[in-house]
């Protein structure tokens, strides 16, 4: 439960659903390009707001669990999330500082990621063009009927085993796939995803 | 005087709504009905006095010591696994490839650990046989201490142990005619703090053997001595 240990891979998760956010032009796609359509689509994006459902399955114990909930980001170092009762959780990520909260009533827990590993720093990185995939990182794009498919598998045998984004090409999110080492697969679906709506850091506050 | 009246109206509504709230509303369940098998999502939250975290996940329990806790991080990735069985247990971070082996008495006494030490005496909580009772009775308890324990129409809302460990079990459902405490509030003497609400739980299903087997292929391996914390 050593959230600092896992900063990879949550920022690998989070870049993953804050890219795919982004307008893509509808066309066949190599892997580089289709990161860096992505990339470039996510400049026009200063916030957003969405509506998910995760269903989690879980292979040893055959069983489903959905939640329902909702996100926002803004740029260029705030997320929040939220997940409705009975899970009832919040997440607010301000740069590097994770905050969680498990019911209005209840104390949050706080921790600090290195500031290396902050929001801004990753923004940084995306300000150059994709010109190749990052080392060891294998990537497959799609696109049939408008719908984007990108499946990213990272190196290593880590946690995550590969992250599939599908998306329409106005931007639209339709679902996030994270596939895990141990069979295990959560399912982020968004809906009612609204851009640049002028969110404001009153947005970004669990209490 | 208006205002006097108005309290004395007041008052008593307010007082009667405080005892609904104190008071466990009873249900109706099978005398002799224990929980054998449960499966059920859950809502946690652990506090510490320097760590603390919160999230969903899934339970699956087997009476009388199997256990398996799924914690899942806030993008729906498994962010620890936990397998109990006997005095055994095995704590599973995916993200780091590592899985801690080891027995319970091997827990850290710092970073939150101990709560799992407890986890199977507050497990043990049938209710009582024959009459549905109230009240607080000293025992001595399956796991070979004594517990006070305290009963509510036959249901245990509460136990301490000699050490100083509490447990409250509150928000009773019956289901399928057994007595199931939907949230569990458990307390040590360092008082950290573990919160427990299960949702939609499943009682006295069947269930594979596997479920309790942790799969530890390609991990790392590391004696329970060496964690940290949560």
């Amino acid at each position: 439960m050593k959230v600092m240990k896992q900063a990879h891979v949550f920022f690998l998760l989070l870049l993953a659903l804050l890219l795919s956010s982004s307008p893509c032009q509808a066309r066949a796609i190599s892997p580089v390009e289709g990161l860096e359509a992505l990339r470039r689509g996510f400049a026009g994006i200063s916030d957003f707001t969405a509506e998910i459902t995760q269903e989690k399955r879980l292979s040893l114990m055959k069983r489903t669990m959905v939640m329902n909930g909702s996100l926002r980001f803004k740029k260029p170092d705030l997320f929040f999330m939220e997940i409705n009762p009975p899970f009832s959780g919040r997440m607010l990520l301000h740069d590097n500082i994770i905050e969680q909260a498990s019911g209005r009533d209840k104390p949050s827990s706080r921790i600090a990621l290195p500031p290396e590993q902050g929001l801004k720093q990753w923004f940084l990185k995306l300000a150059t063009p994709v010109t190749s995939l990052p080392d060891g990182v294998a990537l497959q794009a799609d696109l049939t009927n408008s719908v984007y498919t990108i499946t990213i598998t990272p190196p290593g045998k880590g946690q995550v085993k590969d992250i599939s984004i599908v998306f329409l090409a106005d931007g639209t999110v339709r679902r996030l796939v994270i596939n895990e080492q141990n069979g295990d697969r959560a399912t982020m679906i968004l809906k009612k995803l609204r851009r640049n709506i002028g969110l404001t850091e009153k947005d970004f506050r669990l209490e | 005087m208006t205002i006097y009246r108005l309290l004395k109206h007041l008052l008593p509504m307010l007082l009667l709504s405080a005892c609904a709230t104190l008071a466990t509303k009873p249900i109706d369940y099978r005398p002799g009905a224990v929980v054998n098998t449960l499966s059920t999502a859950v809502s946690l939250s652990i506090h510490t006095s320097d760590s603390g975290m919160s999230g969903s996940g899934y339970l699956v329990y087997r009476r009388p010591d199997q256990l398996h806790l799924v914690v899942l991080s806030p993008f729906g990735t498994t962010m620890m696994e936990a397998f109990a069985v006997g005095d055994r247990i095995t704590l599973i971070y995916p993200s780091k490839s590592t899985a801690y082996v080891g027995g319970f008495d091997e827990l850290p006494d710092k970073g939150g650990l101990q709560g799992w030490r407890m986890m199977r005496w507050v497990m043990d909580a049938d209710p009582l046989e024959g009459q549905p009772l109230s009240g607080t009775v000293e025992r001595s308890g399956k796991l070979g201490f004594s517990e006070k324990v305290t009963f509510e129409n036959g249901l245990i809302t509460s136990k301490e142990s000699p050490t100083g460990d509490h447990v409250n079990y509150s928000r009773y459902s019956a289901i399928n005619g057994v007595p199931v405490a939907m949230e569990l509030d458990l307390r040590n003497i360092r008082d950290d703090r573990i919160r427990i609400t299960l949702d939609e739980p499943e009682i006295n299903t069947t269930l594979d053997d596997a479920v309790f087997v942790p799969r530890l292929d390609g991990l790392t391996i590391v004696p329970l001595s060496a964690i940290k914390g949560l």
